[in-house]
């Protein structure tokens, strides 16, 4: 909790005759987080060099490539293939080596010829095009070729040509202009190209083609349906394939993946002629598993040992240790950056605080019941997405609080529940009418956002300290905890002196301390000893922070979106409800006429696309405003980020037998 | 005549409420749209910048998203004052 899963380093020594049980064994636990072997010239590792892939490794791969290829031409997918049996190893390779040429030259054989047939149908629809403009010319097309002395162009024109040469014309009026086809003599075609380029003459070819357009267009489309049924039939038989083959493909894809990753292992281990080495990272927890599994697959013939970590920042991986509900936040997180190992992972405080000041600013049943249940319905559309699980997660807790605070703000897409607020109200009197109207508290519910951010800042500063105690050493570690602890003071400070001059609700009353001298009472000293103090701290770690100070006031005074955003939405609905009900429906239900139904209609028309529009208001809002309190308000007082993921080696078999 | 008199003094106390809280609307009015035009320039050339980086690195997205709504707490200083103005 509020720390990343404990690491340790581990160190793996054996003969090269090892190499093999090592690896596989490694590869089944899917814990061991392998750091590559980087050849640097180190003197502690001379002698070693990068290891070289298992044998095998090429025609494995020349096999996954193939596999690959048919798979991603079928457009199959590993969340396609589900609820299956998992495969035997041993029967998955055999098919792999008797089934998979034959399957690959079949789907080859079927890809080429498909795309050939498409090729045909992209040609005659072409030709098709060109015969377009002479659809209704009244003679055939070959007229249009073959002569000595005559030269015939076709095109479209602007308006009807003029032309002062002996010739034959043919126009025809379409959509974009005219299409004309002129013959001319030869010794006036550039005469006659001169005069049409005057009028944008824009040249078509003529097809090289005998008889009528009409038919020799009929001609074509027949000919393209016939190849579409047998693109059909190919495309059907290719299904055929697919279905039959799908969980092999996928099976196997999945068998030489696994093969893959460990024949070519070797490369991120060292190794010398006979020996070789590999360092890793294991949870704390599961290194005993680690020694004893290899001891017993090598029959003993193997050293771990456990390395001392001499300085936390050779950086081990960061996995989350989170509780359940937190895991989907951890998007948030990594959307950010995963955080360092040593420094306070904020996820499971995020978890809790991001849903409530979301539910704050949305604060509504009926749009909570909304998002939950569009994030249980969107929830197959993401299948097999980690991120999009997790952000339908996030969704479905947000929506959860948005309820709970619809209940206390007693909200319902707009309109009031038939109880009165639990706690301060939000109703706006937009179109409310008498008695029905709860008095709001607005200014109560800005103090009450106020109080959220110095809360959640003062935290941040104080985990900053922690990080600092944490993370830095000697003479800068005590001066970045004390700059953290004089930004808690200047704040703080600064808060008490306006406390001892200003009365404010929800918040203490200072002004009535005991005075000292000159109109200033304990408060006010008291707050101007800590805003000096504060001050001080964090000029002695860095004068230039000083210009920062303002940016105290700005980051808490920030909070109060929490509330404004809310407001604004409720404005929307509350307008929505206005103009759909109060001016558009009730009017008419007084009075009914044919009119007045179509304009009831009109009326929830409205209050449909205002109610759509503030819930995607709503989303955008609530899911980003509290988003940017973390990472802006929050996460610069302490968290740096910059982690690196926990990648065990391995991976989970879904449908291949662990062998 | 005096009742004359009250009466139209009334008219004018009424007027002079009015024109008060008209004024209140208005300064609500241009403290949002002030500030959300102020912000509006401000995530101008950041939302650009932004972008350009994102399209060349993926991971950039959190900043560029940090980045992006910084200018963005101006309008939210506006329309708490606009909020202030029309209900308290």
């Amino acid at each position: 909790m509020f720390h990343p899963k404990q690491m340790s380093k581990l160190l793996i020594v054996a003969s090269k005759q090892q190499l093999d049980p090592v690896i596989t064994e490694l590869y089944r636990m899917n814990i061991f987080h392998i750091d590559d072997f980087v050849d640097k010239g180190d003197e502690q590792w001379e002698g070693f060099k990068i290891g070289m892939p298992m044998t095998g490794a090429d025609t494995i791969s020349a096999s996954l490539v193939k596999i690959r290829s048919i798979a991603s031409a079928f457009g199959v997918g590993a969340e396609q293939v589900t609820d299956m049996e998992k495969a035997r190893i041993a029967e998955l390779k055999r098919s792999i080596e008797q089934d998979l040429p034959a399957l690959a030259e079949e789907v080859e054989h079927l890809l080429s010829q498909r795309s050939k047939l498409e090729a045909s149908v992209k040609e005659f629809e072409q030709k098709i095009e060109a015969l377009r403009p002479f659809t209704d010319a009244p003679f055939p097309m070959e007229l249009l070729r073959g002569y000595d002395a005559v030269s015939i162009i076709a095109g479209t024109v602007k308006s009807k040509p003029n032309l002062n040469v002996p010739h034959e014309i043919w126009e025809y009026t379409q959509k974009s202009g005219e299409f004309i086809v002129v013959a001319v003599k030869n010794s006036d075609l550039a005469t006659v190209e001169r005069g049409l380029l005057d009028l944008q003459f824009q040249k078509v070819s003529i097809p090289e083609e005998d008889g009528y357009a009409p038919a020799i267009i009929a001609d074509y489309q027949q000919r393209i349906a016939v190849i579409q049924t047998e693109i059909e039939e190919l495309n059907n038989r290719m299904a055929a394939i697919r279905d039959k083959h799908k969980y092999f493909l996928m099976s196997s894809e999945e068998l030489l993946t696994a093969d893959i990753e460990q024949a070519e292992a070797p490369l991120r281990f060292a190794t010398s002629d006979l020996a070789f080495t590999v360092v890793g990272w294991v949870p704390t927890q599961q290194v005993t598993k680690v020694y004893e599994n290899l001891d017993r697959v090598c029959g003993g013939k193997v050293y771990v040992t456990e390395l001392e970590i001499e300085d936390y920042n050779e950086a081990p991986p960061v996995e989350y240790n989170n509780p359940d509900f937190s895991h989907p936040t951890e998007l948030f997180m990594d959307i950010y950056s995963r955080p360092k190992y040593t420094e306070v992972d904020p996820t499971l405080l995020m978890s809790i605080v991001y849903p409530v000041m979301f539910g704050l600013i949305l604060g509504d049943v009926g749009y909570g019941l909304i998002l939950l249940a569009m994030s249980l319905g969107l929830r197959s559309l993401v299948k097999g997405s980690e991120a999009g699980t997790q952000l339908i997660n996030v969704l479905r807790n947000c929506s959860i609080t948005s309820i709970i605070f619809g209940v206390i703000f007693s909200e319902f897409l707009g309109f009031s529940l038939p109880w009165a607020p639990l706690w301060f109200s939000r109703h706006i009197p937009i179109g409310v009418s008498e008695g029905v109207h709860h008095a709001s508290a607005i200014p109560q519910l800005l103090v009450v956002s106020i109080w959220i951010g110095i809360l959640h800042i003062t935290l941040g500063r104080i985990w900053g300290a922690l990080n600092a105690s944490k993370m830095e050493h000697g003479h800068h570690r005590s001066l970045k905890m004390y700059a953290n602890i004089g930004w808690i003071l200047v704040m703080w400070g600064i808060i008490v002196l306006i406390w001892s001059k200003f009365p404010i609700i929800l918040m203490p009353d200072l002004t009535g301390m005991p005075e000292i001298a000159g109109g200033l009472n304990v408060a006010t000293i008291a707050g101007a000893i800590m805003l000096v103090l504060g001050l001080a701290f964090i000029a002695r770690e860095n004068v230039l922070d000083l210009m920062e100070v303002p940016t105290i006031i700005s980051h808490v005074l920030s909070y109060t979106r929490l509330i404004a955003v809310g407001l604004s939405s409720v404005a929307i609905a509350l307008v929505t409800n206005f103009i759909a009900i109060g001016m558009i429906i009730s009017p008419q239900l007084e009075n009914l006429t044919p009119v007045g139904i179509v304009l009831i209609i009109v009326g929830v028309v409205v209050f449909l696309f205002g109610h759509t529009l503030n819930t995607a208001l709503g989303i955008l809002g609530g899911g980003l405003h509290p988003l940017r309190l973390h990472y802006v308000e929050f996460f610069t007082k302490f968290y740096r980020g910059g982690g690196t993921k926990y990648n065990p080696f391995g991976m989970v078999r879904r449908l291949t037998e662990q062998n | 005549m005096s009742e004359a008199v009250a009466a139209e003094v009334a008219v004018e106390v009424a007027a002079a409420a009015a024109s008060a809280a008209g004024l209140k609307a208005v300064g609500a009015g241009l403290a949002v749209g002030l500030a959300g035009v102020g912000s509006g320039l401000g995530e101008m050339g950041i939302g650009a910048a932004a972008m350009g980086a994102v399209a060349e690195n993926k991971d950039m997205f959190g900043l560029a998203l940090l980045f992006t709504v910084l200018p963005e707490t101006i309008v939210i200083f506006g329309l708490v004052v606009a909020l202030l103005l029309m209900f308290q």
